[in-house]
């Protein structure tokens, strides 16, 4: 069966150029992501072509890489923010069609001239400031799970999809969905096991990211889960700043998912024009506060949660409904 | 966001060619200038992020040599304002007409790619957005920036507008000066129009983003020896200390300004990540017998040295009575090095405080393991939680925590004895006590090193040039715990907090 990314970027099966593997944190995220199953094919620094990184060939640019490998069909970048903009830029002009840009702290103006540099384009990215996307089909981009081992132990297939605009909580969200024997808030009030040893499971985990100018938007990716058979239900983390909840709860509305939706929804004490761990979460407009999120939300007849771990309680209702 | 004050932001604007009105900037102790404007002028203190100058008292007009030295000497000293970093004497100029000029970001909806966003007013002065009449909203490509021709065209749709064209070659300079400095905000107020029809602009500012900086702009944006006018504490002030001499991960730290409530408990936290950050304000936000003191975000793969600094900083708050330690639950962040982190901030800070700790990502039994091992040595009493316990259930303990201030254990007493060898891993520095460990067989310090980077050579430690020191404390914390305290760190403060 075809993961996540068949819906997301059609990529059936990702084969993948890695920026930055030359780098420390590339040279580490880029063995996890191997360890878990990840087909990395080839790396890219400019200036180092020519090297290998653990047996895998690194070029001086996507278009070296990608002539020497056509198979490769998606990236993820582990480069300085600084640098992503170009960098994006090299692997979309080389044809790749799936893009993770981890990077925190990209300058704003990056992030639109990306936003309008791929809308003419077949390619689309995730990110960025993402830990992003682990498919339990067996491959992951980023950084999630930290280690191969405890990614392994921790994201389980099953029925969960989760969009996330954090990455901590992409994790968790993940993960306890995967925990047997969860203890948590039950709908009858009581505090206990929300399932014993036959957890939900998860279908993938998309980080949307915490930036104020995403990519794939959390619209773009509960359309993909939408499509994607594995998944039943999505448990969303979303919160304050861009208007990705109120799309998300506009395109509900109007019968374009159908799919049950849980939100914990954050940032309900945030200030307005108040800067945040996620530059993202900042409110510009009425229609970014928590308030009028909610109110989308609820009025679109998702369910919203203002605890984390009354989310999987909730997940639980809508799978035995389902 | 940061803000750039008007004499910053008109060098950004001269190097675009947009023409200024002239100007020289004064600062602080220095010699005023020989080439100053002719009268009248008009003196301006310069404050990042400053509004309503003119009613402040900050922009003041002169029209006599003695009136300009008086101003000068006051608007350079401190007052009701704080401190400005100069006063920019500009020339009082005869204006035919006044306009508004602004570029910024537009973020673009579902239906809309993002974008630049030009506004031109042909009224000056505040509250332009309310003046729609007058107000041309010109979106425009980041990539692909507007000709000269295209803002002509949309500014003909203007009335009482006469100077389309000089107008349009302004803004084409205004958009190449947001657009080169990938600025936030561009502001012209006014863009004054002069009797021979040539435009230039009076007064502006500009706002941007730290990460948006180029090496080669430092200099503007921010200049050295300037002294800070930011509303920053001192405690802030050593964790972008800590920052600069350690950028790994992000060391987020934050004050809260506002007064507690009586009674309410004052909370120090250590949050980890956005997540942990959010997760604290959702269950805290509406409660008012719990007072954050500080916000803070410690994550993205900082090493526990970083950790522990901050931390150090975090626990130096006047008047807190409990630490809370939390993240969403699934850090990167190697649980048990952050342990070891919080293990020896507890014990080297003299303000230790009750703590509650949830750890929750890889090997977190192991750190909730550390604390049980040490809980008899503990200057405080320590309470942990499995990363399935939420923030929203350890509020619950706080009561009885902040009341336990009495020591609980016997602090630490390592063994007498010299340091042999000292590694220097800045900011910290690795000591060797050979005395401390006549076993024939390697010390578990030097086994616990993850890297290889502490070596073992007949008897002696050496170190691998080949292997980094990461900065996970796990060679003290098992010199302390297994061994007989034969290694043992020291961690620089670039101040002293406590």
């Amino acid at each position: 069966m075809a993961g996540i990314l068949k819906y997301l970027a059609g990529v059936e099966t990702p084969k993948t150029l890695v920026f930055g593997i030359t780098g420390k944190q590339g040279r580490s995220k880029s063995r996890l992501m191997r360890k878990f199953g990840t087909e990395i094919i080839a790396g890219c620094t400019p200036g180092k072509g020519g090297q290998e990184v653990d047996g895998v060939p690194v070029f001086d640019s996507a278009a070296e890489a990608v002539n020497a490998f056509p198979q490769l069909n998606s990236a993820v970048l582990f480069v300085p923010a600084g640098a992503v903009r170009k960098a994006a830029i090299d692997a979309v002009d080389a044809g790749l069609k799936f893009l993770v840009l981890t990077a925190d702290g990209v300058p704003t103006q990056d992030e639109i001239v990306l936003k309008e540099y791929v809308s003419t384009n077949d390619s689309v990215y995730l990110g960025p400031n993402t830990v992003g996307l682990l498919d339990t089909e067996g491959y992951l981009f980023g950084l999630i799970g930290g280690s191969a081992t405890w990614a392994r132990k921790n994201y389980r297939p099953g029925k969960v999809g989760v969009i996330s605009r954090s990455g901590g909580l992409s994790q968790l969200l993940g993960a306890f969905h995967c925990r047997p024997n969860l203890p948590g808030p039950r709908a009858d009030g009581s505090y206990g096991p929300l399932w014993g040893e036959d957890y939900p499971g998860l279908s993938a985990v998309v980080c949307v990211g915490g930036d104020p100018v995403p990519g794939i938007s959390m619209l773009d990716a509960a359309t993909a889960f939408e499509k994607d058979p594995r998944t039943e239900v999505m448990a969303v983390y979303g919160e304050t700043g861009t208007t990705q909840e109120n799309d998300l709860a506009e395109a509900v509305m109007n019968g374009g998912i159908t799919k049950p939706i849980v939100v914990f929804l954050g940032g309900k004490f945030t200030k307005a024009g108040v800067s945040q761990s996620h530059a993202g979460a900042m409110i510009r407009n009425e229609n970014e506060t928590w308030k009028a999120k909610q109110k989308a939300l609820l009025d679109a007849g998702i369910t919203v949660v203002e605890r984390p771990d009354a989310v999987f309680s909730a997940v639980l209702g809508k799978l035995k409904k389902s | 966001m940061s803000a750039l004050p008007e004499y910053r932001t008109r060098i950004l604007l001269e190097r675009e060619n947009v023409p200024l009105v002239n100007g020289v900037f004064v600062s602080p102790g220095e010699e005023h200038p020989s080439d100053l404007p002719e009268m009248p002028v008009y003196l301006k203190a310069q404050i990042p992020g400053a509004t309503s100058r003119k009613s402040s008292g900050l922009v003041r007009r002169v029209a006599t040599t003695e009136e300009l030295e008086e101003n000068l000497s006051i608007l350079l000293s401190p007052g009701e304002w704080g401190v400005a970093e100069g006063v920019l004497i500009a020339e009082g100029l005869d204006l035919t007409a006044e306009y508004y000029a602004g570029c910024m970001l537009d973020f673009g909806s579902k239906e809309r790619l993002p974008g630049g966003m030009l506004l031109f007013s042909t009224e000056g002065g505040s509250g332009v957005e309310g003046r729609s009449a007058t107000l041309l909203k010109m979106r425009f490509s980041l990539l692909h920036p507007p000709p000269p021709e295209e803002i002509e065209s949309e500014l003909k749709k203007l009335e009482n507008l006469e100077e389309h064209a000089a107008v349009a070659g302004f803004l084409k300079g205004m958009i190449s000066t947001f657009i080169e400095y990938k600025l936030n905000v561009l502001e012209v107020n006014p863009l004054g129009v002069l009797k021979d029809g040539s435009i230039l602009a009076v007064d502006c500012r500009a706002e941007f983003e730290k990460s948006a900086v180029r090496k080669r702009d430092m200099d503007v944006f921010y200049p050295p020896g300037l002294r800070s006018s930011r509303d920053i504490t001192k405690l802030e002030e050593v964790v972008e200390l800590i920052n600069r001499d350690d950028p790994s991960g992000t060391g987020f730290f934050r004050q809260n300004r506002e007064t507690p409530s009586e009674g309410a408990f004052r909370v120090a936290t250590n949050l980890c990540g956005g997540g942990g950050k959010m997760l604290w304000e959702m269950t805290t936000g509406s409660r008012t017998d719990i007072f954050t003191m500080n916000e803070s975000d410690t994550s993205g793969g900082l090493s526990a040295f970083k950790s522990y600094r901050i931390l150090r900083v975090i626990l130096a708050q006047k008047d807190a009575q409990v630490l809370l330690l939390t993240g969403s639950g699934m850090a990167f962040q190697n649980q048990h090095h952050l342990a070891a982190a919080v293990w020896k901030a507890l014990r080297e800070s003299p303000t230790p405080l009750p703590s509650l700790l949830r750890f929750g990502g890889t090997d977190e039994d192991k750190a909730r393991e550390l604390f049980e091992r040490v809980s008899g040595t503990l200057p405080v009493p320590v309470k942990t939680y499995p990363a399935v316990v939420f923030p929203n259930a350890m509020v619950d303990d706080i009561r009885d925590m902040a009341g336990e201030t009495v020591k609980i254990g016997e602090a630490y007493i390592t063994p007498e004895g010299e340091p042999a060898i000292t590694v220097l891993i800045p900011p910290g520095k690795i000591y060797y006590y050979p005395e401390r460990w006549q076993k024939d067989e390697i010390p578990p310090s030097v086994k616990a090193c993850p890297t290889g980077f502490l070596k073992w050579n007949k008897n002696a430690l050496t170190t691998d040039p080949e292997a980094k020191c990461i900065g996970c404390l796990m060679c003290e914390t098992a010199a302390l715990l297994d061994g007989n305290a034969e290694i043992l760190i020291e961690l620089e403060m670039p101040e002293v907090v406590d």
